[in-house]
Formats: structure tokens, C-alpha cells, sequence
């Protein structure tokens, strides 16, 4: 599903050129749950914004479900993005000036799915995520781990392909932390591909395989389940 | 989608409190003064609009041209209907002549109203001109026969309030001394016209007035304002072909005098829908207040800066707080939202912001019509706001704020990066706020213009009122003799009756006072042994008390014996024209003034006869020498005492008093010198005003925007103050160091705007022959105001941020 083969990323500043990540290469298989480990600064978000398509690598070439994705502009991979990756970070990201209802809603807005069947798919899904009392709070209302799992019902209520996490349980205390994996691990198995970028070895040991990245490039691949 | 969008921008709007307010004043204040011209616009623009043939109506007007000067005159001569009537390009042709009688009296309650306004004298076809409704009596022919006169529906209720429309047919006014019978009633014209007649006399009536001679004799080559023709040409009128005939008709009719002056006639039509806007050429409620194009073009340029103020802070703001959209932009972003999506969610909530003004700017008007009651037309409502074409024009304005507004902000914040403000790296740098600060400066610099032009107009005006004109104007008061009793005698007898009030000094019998929009013209000729100098010169007509009631100055020679003894005093101004080298060198010369020959026996000291706009003039002051069959002179003038504030009105009622036993049933029309000067600057005054608001609302605005940015960069600098503050920076270095950056902006702002203030007003100041010179000073308090303004406004967060205690600073971020 995601084909990866010696990406390079720079970063520039007046004097000075980081290599972020340095022909780094990797392949993720449809279902697979991958988690990516490694020290700060080591290139991991940037993996994860290449791979979620937030970011063009300078080098290297990238199979997004067979399609060459590394060159394609802002509007084409927005496209891509909208229908195939969804999305959950470490400090949560909702809109403040959003409810609850309103956040998970976005996506499927950008989708122009019509409005009676958003309302159907958002509910059912603040349901199951056992956050449907809380659909008209805004998020600062919220506690980190009621945020986290609107979070995770914005990025899969469009049914995407992949989600990407980076760090999801960074910000919640570990009762939290666990419900927040065990969601990811509900949805990997009914099918959705996870690739997490994490510290914890504790959240690593819920996915299939952990790379190990160190400036930029991967140092070791664990298979842990089959 | 949109409502969508329009709620989420309510809530943004909601959630900004301040930033809301600040952009919603700056944004409402440039709506109301542009809805406010627009109104007014709107209303001067649309008179006569209700007429029915009204592109087919036409005014005839005339123009003198002499080889000095050219006179406009509504009106046309009196022999030109007659020439004009059976041609094919006229369908109707109606003259009225203004009337205006000292009262009226109604026959059968013997009551009297004194100085009725708008009578004149109308032919049948003003009727079929203009579409009057009858709503009593003949309307086929009521103004056929004379004796007869037509009333509207207000004038008659006014003199009979007790009696039915058909009642009061066939009732009888009285004129003066002319008796009418009514013979119709007509519906009112709506209000936004100036054919605000209200009594018209059947025209056969008018050889029974004291206007009969100027009528019989139809003089091609005289032309009287109060005259006035009107015509509604038909369908395929040739407008070419009509101009022709009338060139042809002046040309063939010219009479010696105007071929010997070298002067021109020319006669015009003047369409209907021309008549309000048009200031060469009077309109008839002359008391009222008139479209002035070139004021309404300042109200527009000043209600378009404002707007543009209100914009700038916007954007400024907008731009400003980038950074704590940015999240809400990435996310939106990585989400899918497309840059059109983003932009249209901004462009929603600039529209909501403005929708808000827009409604804040609507509630306000009525109190704004009062405010700027000098500006508006009187019969200019707040009705008007909700007329079909001021709703669109509204709508309009609203749309264009929001895209001038909105579409930068929008612009620029949809650009961002997602990547970026993921790995927060999304920082406002220097580079990026370039735009900003061009803005502050161009927001600063258009109130400095503001500051600047309104302190330089208000010392012209200054100068102007308080400018030495040449004689006394501070203590001078003249009382107008009524024109229906126009007579010496009774004059005299007012004089001498007025001489026994004990606070007036001296008084005097005249036509004009010394400065006055009233001009007499005459050549005058000097011969000299080489040649004859022959001048156009300026005529006064006063007794023999009139340079000491009015405190001028005899500079050679003598005052005149006798009012009508020829004799004549000259001023400076014409003595250097008619090339005398000294004063005492024109004493005793023989000067001709046609059919006289006349001495000059004294030289007065020049004074101003007009505004300040007009150079000094050759003057010739002159008597009554023909009031054995006519008087000229028709106004007393007197030097009265200093007084006190209620003593004034007890002078004024002794006047009255002894004006009363002479002019029993008139009303006694009195003008102070210094109230006449000072109309002279109406327009002025009128413009320092709006300058005076401009100011004001321009530092209130670039103010507000002001606040609005300090207040964002000292919350974005908190963790720099704290820091700078724990290695040892003392509260002023921390208040220098957040007002320094925008005090250079000021400094520049003033920079700018200096000489394009300077330039701006010389322009002004061009139109006046006397100006005050511009100084230096006005530049520098201009400036001080606006860096004071912002110093206050500064201080409000950034002491209190600078004052606060470090450890809250550093605990913040």
C-alpha cells in the first residue's frame, strides 16, 4: 500500500542543511499496523508528513496504492489526502471554535458527502467512541482523553485508507493512553492500515513491526506479530 | 456550506471580543459617513424625478459675458417668449415672474400674513408644463383672465384652515394692493423639487404691478432672474436647431450699448433634471440650502478614507493574528479543505463583521442626520433609507467592503503551509510584516492629513473672520427697508427716529453696506491730456455719514456736501487704476460717469467689499442724486455701542419698536455686519467642520488599530519581556522597547503626510486672494497629536505588561 524507496529531506536555514531524512526507504502492506521509534530529531514526523502527504520529499520516489505521489501539487494531494489518509496527533489539533459534532464532521464536509448522511455517520460514530453526550462541547471542554477520541473519530469517519498517528497517547495519562491504543488497535483490526510514530516501547508493542529510525535513516525492522 | 461558514464566523467574532470591536467601529464609522453621502446623493440627485415629461422639460437661462466678468442668469428677457412660441421644437411654453409681496390679507377673515413666500406671477401653460393635480376649481383656464390666482393645497389651508377646498373657490386675497379672486387649488408638488411655488397669480395680473413697464416693454437686452421661462419641447426636438435660433434671436436684437461694451448675451436650455445641481444658475427657495457638488465630492473623498481606514485596520489585524489561526488553518488543511474553502471561510466571517457594522451604521443614522444637520438637505429623512435603490446601493457597499477588506487576510492566511504550522515553524517574521506596517503608515498618514488640513482651514478661517476688512464690522447693524414701501420719506423718518436710541453712535442712509454680495457696475472716465482712461468701476450709495458710521478712513480731500451734490469719493484702488500717482493729485479732478460729469473730492483707504476670495476693487462712493424720482438708497446703517449680551436684544427691540410705528405691518429684517462677513465663509466653515470630524474619526480609527496591534505584539513578545526583564531591563527600557516600532511608523506616517498636506491645502488656499501663510507650527502640533494619540494609547498595555511581574511572563509561554 505504501511503497517507499530512498526519500530524501532537507531543511534549509540562512548557512546551515539538514539532512532529515536520508534515502530512507519502507514498504506498508494494506492492514498492517507499523510503528515507527526513534530519538527526537531523528526524522520521524517528517516520515509521517511525507507519507500523509502534508509534505513533498526532495528525493527519492513514493507508491501511494501503486500511484507515484512524490511530485503531485498541493491541490492533487489534497485530493489524495482527503480520500485515503486520516489523521491523529499527539496534541489533538481539534478547531477550538468547533463542537465536537463539528470537528468529526470536517472531513467528511471536504468530501461533500450531503449533510442528513454526515449527521447519520458522525453520531453513530461518537456512539461507538461512547463521546455522543458530549457532541455539542467545544473541545476545550473536554478532558485530553475524551479529546484524543474525537481525534480519532474525525480521522476515520471518512473511512480512509491509512491513518497516520504521530505520538497519539504523547499527551494523556496512561488509563487514557490505552483506551486511545486500544481504538487504533480496533480499527487495525477491522482493517485499516496504521502507521504510528511513537516513544512509548508500551504503545510499539500494539502493532505488527516497529522501525527504528537514527538521523534519518532506519537502523532496525522488528516483526512482532503476524 | 455558507451558514455554516456564517456560523462558525460568529463564533470567531464572538470569541475575539476586542479585535471584533475595534474592527467593527473602524469598519462602521467609514459605512455611516458613506451611507450618509449616499443619502444625501441620493436625495439631491433625484429632484424633479417625479415629473412626467421631465427629460422634455427645459429651463431657459442666460449668460452676460463682458470682457471682465460673465453673469448667469436663471432667468431670460422677457422678449423672448413672444419669438419663440409658434416653433415646432416647443410644445409648451410657460413663464412665471417672481412676485414678492410685503403681505397678504384674506378678504374675508381680514386677516394679514406678512411676507408670503413663494407667489409669483403664472401663465396657463406652467399648468400644462408640469403636471399639477387639481383638487378644486377651473382647471381648464384658471389663470386666463387676470385677477385670478391658483393656491396649492398648503397655501390654502394656511389662509383658510376652516374651510372645504370647494369653499374656498371664489374666495379673495389681497396682494398688497392687488385684489385676486381664487379660482383653483392644486395638489402640492412632492418635496424634492424647486418649483416650490405655492401662490400663482394669472399673469394678466402683472400689468396691474409695479413690474408693468418691464413687462410692455420687452427689452431684448435686459435680463432679470425673476423671469423665468420654461418650456417642454416635443419628441423629436432638435436641441441643435433650437440653440441656433436663440444665437440668432440675441444676435439680431443686440442694442448699442451691449455691442459698444463688447459684451455677449447667450441664451441656454437648461434641462429640468440640470436645475438643482447646477449652482451657476439659481433655483428658487434660494433661502434654502442647495446641492453643493464640490462639499458633497469632500464628504465622498473623506467617507471613502474613513472607509479605507476601517479597512486597513482590518487587514492589519487580521494578518496580525495569523499565527493563532494558523492550527485551525493546518488542520483545516491536512482535513482536505481546499484554499477556495479557506478563503470563502474568511470572506464569511469579514462579511458577518461588516453585516454588523452595516447594521450598527443604519441604527445610527437618524442620530447622524441631526449630527451633520448642516450637511443634510431639510427634507432628507430617515425614510429614505429604506428605498429600494439605497437598500441595493447598501447591499453593494457591504459587498465591496468585504471583498476590499477581506480578500488580503484571506489571501494570505489560506496560503499557508500545513507542514509548517504542524512542526511549528510558522512564525510572523519581519519580511511578513512589511505589508502591515505599510498600511499603519499609509493609516497614520491619511489622519495626519486630516490633522494637519483641519488645523491650517481653521487658521484661514480664522485669519478671514478676524482679518482687519477696512471698516468697522463689529458694531455696525442695518435694517432693510421693507420693498413694498420703498420710499425716502419713510426712510428718513426711521433715521431719524432710530437716532433717538441712545445706543446708537452715528447711523446712516444707504443701498449697501460696505462688503456685500450686492454688485453696482458702471464705467467711469478720467480724461487726461494724452488720453481719455476709461475703467469699469464698483458703486456704493451712501449719505454723507457713511465713512464715519462705518469707521473708513478719508485719506485725502473731504467727504461729499450733500447726497445730491455729484460729488464722489474714490478708493485707493480705483486711484491707482485711473493713474493718479498721489491721493491728493485726484482731489477736484473732473471724472465722467455718463451722462454726468462729477468731482472727485476725496480718497478713502481701500477695505474689503467681499469675501477674502476677492481681490479689492475700484470703489466709488456716491449719493443720492436722483431721488427726487428715484431712491438708491434703501437700508439704514448705524455704529451702536458696545454692548453687553442682553443689552443687545434690549437695542434690537427699541429699533423695532420705532421700525414698527413707521412700517406698521412688516417685519423688520435686521443684519449684523460681523454675521454678514461671516457668511461669507459659509462654505469654509462648512469644510473645516467636516475636516474637524475627518480628524477625529481618522485618530479614533488609526488609534483603535493601533491598540489592537500593540496589544497582539506585547502578547507575543511576553516570554522576550519576562526574560529581558529577569537579566536586568528597567520598566521604561521594556516600555521603549514595544512603543519604539511604532513610533518610527508614526514618524513616518508624518513624513509622508506632511507634504502631501502642504500640497492639499496651498491648493485650497489658491482660491483665496488673502491667505494666511503656512506655518511651520501647524505641521509640527499636527504631528505632536497624532504621536501623543498614539503614545496614550500605547501606554494603556504595554506599561501594564512592562510593570508586571517577570515570573508571570515566563510562566505564560
Amino acid at each position: 500500500m505504501v511503497e517507499i524507496s530512498n526519500i530524501e529531506k532537507f531543511y534549509k536555514t540562512d548557512d546551515i542543511q539538514t539532512l532529515a531524512l536520508n534515502k530512507f526507504s519502507m514498504k506498508v502492506k494494506e492492514g498492517e499496523f507499523v510503528a515507527i521509534m526513534g530519538p527526537s530529531g531523528c526524522g520521524k514526523t517528517t516520515l509521517l508528513n511525507i507519507i500523509g502527504l502534508v509534505d513533498n520529499a526532495d528525493a527519492g520516489s513514493y507508491l501511494l496504492n501503486g500511484k507515484e505521489v512524490s511530485h503531485l501539487n498541493e491541490r492533487k494531494r489534497s485530493k489524495f489526502r482527503k480520500q485515503n489518509i486520516g489523521f491523529v496527533f499527539q496534541s489533538f489539533n481539534l478547531i477550538d471554535n468547533r463542537t465536537v459534532f463539528e470537528n468529526v464532521e470536517l472531513p467528511l464536509i471536504y468530501n461533500n458527502v450531503k449533510q442528513s448522511e454526515r449527521k447519520e455517520k458522525v453520531e453513530s460514530l461518537l456512539k461507538k467512541m461512547q463521546i455522543m453526550h458530549r457532541r455539542n462541547h467545544f473541545p476545550q471542554q473536554l478532558s485530553g482523553g475524551q479529546q484524543q477520541r474525537v481525534a480519532i473519530a474525525r480521522a476515520v469517519v471518512n473511512n480512509p485508507k491509512i491513518i497516520l498517528a504521530d505520538e497519539p497517547t504523547g499527551n494523556l495519562d496512561s488509563t487514557n493512553g490505552n483506551e486511545v491504543m486500544d481504538l487504533l488497535s480496533d480499527l487495525n483490526d477491522n482493517g485499516t492500515t496504521i502507521i504510528m510514530v511513537t516513544h512509548s516501547e508500551h504503545d510499539a508493542k500494539y502493532s505488527h513491526r516497529i522501525i527504528r529510525m537514527l538521523d534519518g535513516q532506519k537502523v532496525s525492522e522488528n516483526m512482532l506479530k503476524i | 456550506m455558507f451558514t455554516n461558514f456564517l456560523k462558525i464566523a460568529w463564533r470567531n467574532l464572538i470569541n475575539n471580543k476586542l479585535f471584533s470591536v475595534i474592527n467593527i467601529i473602524g469598519i462602521m464609522v467609514g459605512f455611516s459617513f458613506s451611507l450618509l453621502i449616499g443619502l444625501i446623493i441620493y436625495y439631491e440627485s433625484t429632484f424633479e424625478y417625479f415629473h412626467k415629461d421631465k427629460d422634455l422639460i427645459y429651463r431657459v437661462v442666460s449668460e452676460t459675458k463682458s470682457p471682465t466678468e460673465t453673469f448667469f442668469y436663471s432667468g431670460a428677457t422677457l422678449a423672448l417668449k413672444d419669438a419663440i412660441i409658434n416653433n415646432s421644437n416647443f410644445e409648451q411654453v410657460g413663464s412665471i415672474f417672481m412676485s414678492q409681496p410685503n403681505n397678504v390679507t384674506v378678504k374675508k377673515t381680514e386677516k394679514t400674513f406678512n411676507t408670503p413666500k413663494y407667489v409669483v406671477f403664472a401663465e396657463q401653460d406652467y399648468f400644462k408644463i408640469f403636471n399639477y393635480t387639481f383638487l378644486a376649481g377651473n382647471a381648464i383656464n384658471p389663470l386666463e383672465n387676470e385677477s385670478h390666482v391658483v393656491l396649492t393645497e398648503k397655501s390654502a389651508k394656511r389662509y383658510f384652515p376652516d374651510l372645504a377646498l370647494n369653499e374656498i373657490i371664489g374666495e379673495t386675497l389681497t396682494y398688497d394692493s392687488l385684489e385676486v379672486t381664487i379660482t383653483g387649488i392644486v395638489e402640492d408638488l412632492p418635496k424634492r423639487t424647486d418649483l416650490v411655488f405655492q401662490e400663482f397669480i394669472s399673469w394678466p395680473t402683472i400689468l396691474k404691478s409695479r413690474n408693468r413697464k418691464l413687462v410692455e416693454e420687452k427689452n431684448w437686452n435686459l435680463t432679470t432672474s425673476d423671469f423665468q421661462l420654461f418650456v417642454k419641447l416635443t419628441p423629436n426636438a432638435d436641441l441643435e436647431d433650437i440653440q441656433k435660433l436663440f444665437d440668432r434671436l440675441t444676435r439680431e436684437n443686440r442694442n448699442n450699448l451691449v455691442i459698444e461694451n463688447s459684451i455677449t448675451n447667450s441664451i441656454r436650455l437648461q434641462p429640468l433634471l440640470d436645475m438643482h445641481f447646477n449652482e451657476l444658475y439659481q433655483i428658487h427657495n434660494w433661502q434654502d440650502k442647495r446641492a453643493n457638488k464640490s462639499l458633497l465630492k469632500n464628504f465622498g473623498l473623506i467617507a471613502l478614507f474613513l472607509l479605507l481606514l476601517g479597512c486597513a485596520n482590518f487587514i492589519n489585524l487580521t494578518t496580525a493574528q495569523a499565527t493563532q489561526r494558523a492550527k485551525e488553518i493546518g488542520i483545516l488543511k491536512i482535513l482536505g479543505c481546499s484554499k477556495q474553502q479557506l478563503i470563502t471561510q474568511f470572506m464569511a466571517e469579514t462579511f458577518l463583521l461588516v453585516l454588523v457594522s452595516a447594521v450598527i451604521s443604519v441604527a445610527l443614522m437618524d442620530t447622524l442626520l441631526i449630527v451633520f444637520a448642516d450637511f443634510v438637505p431639510e427634507g432628507l429623512t430617515i425614510d429614505f433609507l429604506f428605498h429600494p435603490e439605497i437598500l441595493i446601493c447598501i447591499f453593494i457597499l457591504i459587498v465591496c467592503i468585504t471583498l476590499l477588506s477581506g480578500f488580503y487576510p484571506a489571501f494570505v492566511l489560506s496560503k499557508y503551509k500545513p507542514v509548517k504550522i504542524l512542526k511549528n515553524n510558522f512564525l510572523v517574521g519581519n519580511k511578513k510584516a512589511i505589508p502591515r506596517k505599510i498600511l499603519t503608515v499609509i493609516q497614520f498618514g491619511i489622519a495626519q492629513v486630516f490633522i494637519i488640513g483641519a488645523l491650517l482651514v481653521n487658521s484661514q478661517i480664522n485669519f478671514m473672520l478676524t482679518k482687519d476688512m477696512g471698516f468697522n464690522k463689529e458694531t455696525t447693524v442695518s435694517v432693510y427697508q421693507p420693498l413694498i414701501a420703498r420710499n425716502l420719506n419713510n426712510l428718513k423718518s426711521l433715521a431719524s427716529k432710530i437716532k433717538e436710541v441712545e445706543a446708537v453712535e452715528t447711523l446712516t442712509m444707504c443701498f449697501n453696506p460696505p462688503a456685500s454680495n450686492n454688485v453696482f457696475f458702471s464705467d467711469f472716465t478720467r480724461k487726461t491730456d494724452s488720453a481719455d482712461i476709461t475703467k469699469q468701476m464698483r458703486f456704493l450709495f451712501g449719505d454723507i455719514n457713511y465713512l464715519n458710521a462705518f469707521d473708513i478712513d478719508l485719506i485725502a480731500g473731504r467727504e461729499r456736501k450733500h447726497d445730491t451734490v455729484k460729488e464722489v469719493v474714490i478708493n485707493e484702488t480705483a486711484l491707482k487704476t485711473l493713474g493718479f500717482n498721489k491721493p491728493e493729485d485726484a482731489i477736484n479732478e473732473k471724472v465722467i460717469l455718463y451722462p454726468d460729469t462729477i468731482k472727485i473730492v476725496g480718497v478713502m483707504k481701500d477695505f474689503h467689499q467681499n469675501s477674502l476670495h476677492n481681490p479689492i476693487e475700484p470703489l466709488v462712493l456716491r449719493g443720492d442724486w436722483y431721488n427726487a424720482k428715484f431712491s438708491q438708497f434703501q437700508m439704514i446703517s448705524m455704529k451702536v455701542k458696545p454692548l453687553s449680551g442682553g443689552r443687545i436684544s434690549e437695542v434690537i427691540n427699541e429699533i423695532e419698536n420705532r421700525y414698527k410705528e413707521v412700517y406698521p405691518n412688516t417685519e423688520m429684517k435686521l443684519e449684523f455686519m460681523n454675521e454678514t462677513v461671516k457668511d461669507f465663509y459659509g462654505r469654509e466653515q462648512k469644510i473645516s467642520k467636516l475636516l474637524k470630524w475627518a480628524s477625529g474619526l481618522s485618530i479614533l480609527i488609526s488609534c483603535l488599530g493601533l491598540l489592537g496591534l500593540v496589544i497582539y505584539t506585547t502578547n507575543m513578545r511576553v516570554k522576550e519581556i519576562g526574560i529581558r526583564k529577569v537579566v536586568g531591563a528597567s520598566v521604561l527600557e521594556i516600555y521603549m522597547l514595544l512603543c519604539k516600532e511604532f513610533i518610527i511608523l508614526v514618524g513616518i506616517a508624518f513624513i509622508v503626510a506632511s507634504p502631501i498636506a502642504y500640497y492639499l491645502v496651498n491648493q485650497w488656499l489658491n482660491l483665496f486672494t488673502y491667505k494666511v501663510s503656512l506655518s511651520i507650527s501647524n505641521f509640527l502640533i499636527g504631528g505632536l497629536i497624532m504621536i501623543l494619540f498614539s503614545f496614550v494609547v500605547m501606554s494603556i498595555t504595554t506599561l501594564k505588561r512592562a510593570n508586571s511581574n517577570p515570573v508571570n511572563s515566563l510562566n505564560f509561554d
